[in-house]
Formats: C-alpha cells, structure tokens, sequence
C-alpha cells in the first residue's frame, strides 16, 4: 500500500503510469495521489520514488505537485467565523 | 513532431483537444496540439466541471445545448469513462428578485425546447434540504445538466485524438508565430519550427499572449479563480447547483468531496496560481452562509485557475480577418469545459469546410467592433463588473 487516503497499491501506480499517465502531474491527477486528507503527507515520497524508479528519473529532480493549503484539513467554520470577527473588530 | 502540420493547435486544453479529435474525425490527419506543460494543465484541469445549457440567450443557449448533446454520448463516442452524471443542473434564486429575474429565462428556455423548469422554494428545499431556507426563493432546474470529470475528459480527448494520428507535444512552447504577407507561415517553438497554414489559438488565459505573437490584438482579459475541496462528506448534494447570490458553483464528487468556487467581489491584479488567503476566507463564509451544515466541514485543499474573459463574456470562436489562416478558439471565460464538446466539433467544421456553423456565428471576433454584443442574463458574476 502506497497512499492510505485513496486505497493505491504499488501495482495500482505501476499500471497508470504503463497506461500513459507518466507525467507527476497526470498521474496524480489519475490516482488521486496527494490528493486526498493526507494531502501526500504519507504518500508523496514513496509515490516519488516509485515514480522516479519506474520512469528512469532521478527523484530529485522531479517537478513536486504543489502543496496546496492548509497544511491540515481545518473546519469551513473557522475559517468563516474568523472572517465575521474580522469584520466585527473593524466596526468597534 | 513534423516538420509541417496541416493544422496546429496552441494549446493542449479540453478546447483544443477536442478540435485535434473532431479535426481527425473528419479527415484531417495531420494536426498537432502543443502545450507549454502537460496536457490540461491550465484551467481544463482546474475548473468546476459543471454542464448546463439552461443560460438565458439565444446565443449561449444554442451553443451550449449542442455542446449538452454531445455530452450524452461523449463516453461512448470516445471509447473513455469521462464519467457525465447527468445529476441535473440548478440555478438557485435566493432573493425575490433573482426569482422574478429567472422567468424571461426560462421563457427562451422552453422556446427552444430544453428540459428546464421552474420551481419554487418548496421544490428547491425539498431537492436540497441542507441549503439555508433564507437564501432560498426558487430557481431554474435543468434535468439533464450535470457533471463530467475533468481531467478525464482531457485524457478521453486525447486519446482518441492520437488514435487517429494527431500528435500530441507536451512541453512544447509556441514562443513566436511566422506571418508571412499577411498569412500564417509557421509557429516556432521550443522545439524548433513547425511550417503551417492553419494555425488555432486554444491557449485560454494566455490566448491574448499567443494572439500578440500574430500581431493580433485581442479583448481578452485574465480572470483568476480558486475552488476549494472539503473531506469526504455523506451525501446532501444530489445536483450540480450554482447560486448567484454568492457568485457560487459548487457539486459534490463521485467520493462525496465538496468542490465549489465563488468568484471574488474584486478582480486582483494578481495572476498567479498559488491560492490566496483570502479566497479561501470568502469561500468559506459564502459555502456556509449557503449550507449551514458544512460548518463543521473540513477543509481539505484549495487551488487556482486561470482563465480569459471578453467584455460581453461569450468566447471568441472564428476566423481573425487580418492574419489569413490564423483562427480563434478562446475566451470562454469559466464556460469551455462544458463547451468543449461543440466548440471542438463546430470549430473543427470551419477549418474543413470554410463556412461558419450557425452556433458560433455570433461569437466572431468583429462583433467588439460592430458592437453586436451578446447580452447573457445569467452569468455568474458579469452583474458585479458592469455595477
């Protein structure tokens, strides 16, 4: 088992990037790697290198899928109450 | 890559990749498609992968319903799982207003035969119990809207297109293009010269950019959006729903993740693709003043898109008049994904048979210097750039 999130195994990986999904890109964007609540926090160096591995890469210089915010999955309600208090203070 | 192409497309979009299939489908072979990074690596892969064609013109109407009729059969015709839900599409009316506004709406929708109707909050509630009752005052739902996975339909496209010969050039810059007497020569990229006649601009936001290397002077402008993707969440979503009231479009995937956008009150000057604080901030607070429940959602990633817009919104499809062979598909703002489907197929009978299908006639660049804007009722967002 590669990435916990999406369920992928070593084989499942192998298989997509054989399909043609042999772009970091493409294939995370196929498998759903780094893409789910681990945001590839568990994943990514072992699909790196398996991507290196299989594609006849060195892994450091692979392009690495963004990282996108936040760094942990948060509440939508924090994140919309912080604004209201904003907007409160502003008004005191 | 060749040394010469019949035609050449910039930009290896779900736009451009559908006119390289729909090319190939009628007997031209010798088409590429270049793109500077990977294939739907701009806004293809990074838009809401909503389908309606319930807008409120002629123009837009007849050009998305045929795109919306190719999306029935679009997996089979592609040999590929684009994975089309055909979930409904709703467009929500959360004041009076909005509601009074839906009915010349849905008037020219029934004219022109479309599976919309009408409904009143009841129905809305009754479809979507999660929605927030007080921003609920009707709507226009539209049964056979839905969704498509994006990225799928990019690599559909694709594939089918390289079974039929079409080359496809990843990583492969068009840095100039070759005007020769008023005539498109070639494209030089960061790969070496291609020589052809017949050169497309697919290259969404930066269609303006690859327009400048002809000479050629566009109305476009950038337009940056983000969407945010919440955990997966139980289901309470059943249809593609967008809420103008928020400037907001939102569906819940195949694995039950939120994924909606809002567009900001305010154009930034800002580009760029990294998400911003902000946004995820405005996000937040519309998608919970709109579904109380997602409260306690969870927040799981965020990202940006870029697109261009034209002053009336509608793309820019046809021929451009001062460089012979050089053509437009571009413009279409947060609509070309669901236009896809007919903007490849229809742009693709221009270039064989030189005449302009009736659909995207009105989408000509010369209507910006005739002045035949078209007036869309029910974009999201084009409210607040005219105010």
């Amino acid at each position: 088992m590669v990435c916990y999130c999406q369920d992928l195994t070593e084989e499942d990986l192998i298989r997509a990037i054989e399909e043609g999904y042999d772009h970091i890109e493409t294939l995370k964007r196929f498998t759903g790697a780094f893409m789910g609540p681990c945001q590839g926090k568990m994943c990514a160096v072992n699909v790196l290198k398996l991507f290196a591995h299989k594609t006849g890469q060195c892994i450091e210089d692979l392009r690495v899928p963004t990282m996108r915010p936040p760094v942990e999955p948060i509440p939508l309600g924090w994140l919309a109450t912080e604004i209201a208090r904003g907007k409160d203070e502003e008004e005191l | 890559m060749k040394k010469n192409y019949d035609v050449v497309i910039i930009g290896g979009g779900v736009q451009g990749l559908s006119l390289a299939y729909n090319l190939a489908r009628g007997g031209v072979h010798s088409v590429a498609v270049l793109d500077k990074s990977y294939i739907g690596s701009g806004a293809s892969g990074r838009n809401g992968e909503m389908i309606r064609s319930a807008f409120g013109s002629r123009e837009w109407i007849r050009l998305f319903d045929r795109s919306l009729q190719i999306w029935e059969t679009l997996s089979r015709d592609l040999d590929f799982n684009v994975m089309f839900t055909r979930c409904g599409y709703l467009v929500l009316a959360s004041t009076a207003e909005e509601f009074s506004l839906c009915q010349p709406n849905i008037k020219q929708q029934n004219e022109f035969g479309l599976s919309c109707r009408l409904v009143d909050a009841a129905v809305v509630t009754n479809l979507i119990p999660a929605l927030n009752p007080r921003l609920v005052t009707g709507g226009i739902f539209q049964k056979d809207g839905g969704i498509a996975r994006h990225d799928a339909v990019v690599w559909a496209y694709a594939r089918a297109a390289r079974r039929l010969k079409v080359d496809i050039l990843p990583a492969t810059e068009a840095v100039d293009i070759m005007v020769e007497s008023g005539k498109v020569a070639g494209v030089k990229t960061t790969r070496g010269d291609i020589e052809t006649r017949t050169l497309v601009n697919a290259a969404g936001a930066h269609a303006k950019q690859v327009a400048k290397m002809a000479g050629v002077e566009l109305p476009l402008e950038i337009f940056r959006l983000e969407m945010i993707v919440t955990e997966p969440l139980k289901p309470f979503l059943p249809v593609a729903l967008s809420a103008p009231h928020i400037m907001g479009y939102m569906h819940q995937t195949a694995r039950g993740e939120f994924a909606g956008g809002a567009e900001p009150e305010n154009l930034s000057p800002y580009t760029g693709l990294k998400s911003t604080r902000e946004a995820t901030q405005d996000m937040a607070r519309k998608f919970v003043l709109l579904f109380p429940g997602l409260h306690s959602a969870k927040l799981m990633r965020q990202w940006a898109g870029v697109v261009s817009k034209t002053p009336d919104r509608g793309p820019l499809l046809g021929v451009v008049e001062e460089v012979e062979g050089f053509i437009l598909n571009a413009g279409w703002g947060g609509y070309g994904f669901m236009g896809s489907p007919a903007g490849g197929k229809l742009m693709a009978e221009l270039i064989i048979s030189g005449e302009v299908p009736t659909e995207i006639r009105p989408f000509s660049l010369t209507r910006f210097t005739t002045g035949d804007l078209i007036t869309e009722p029910t974009i999201i967002g084009l409210a607040e750039d005219s105010a």
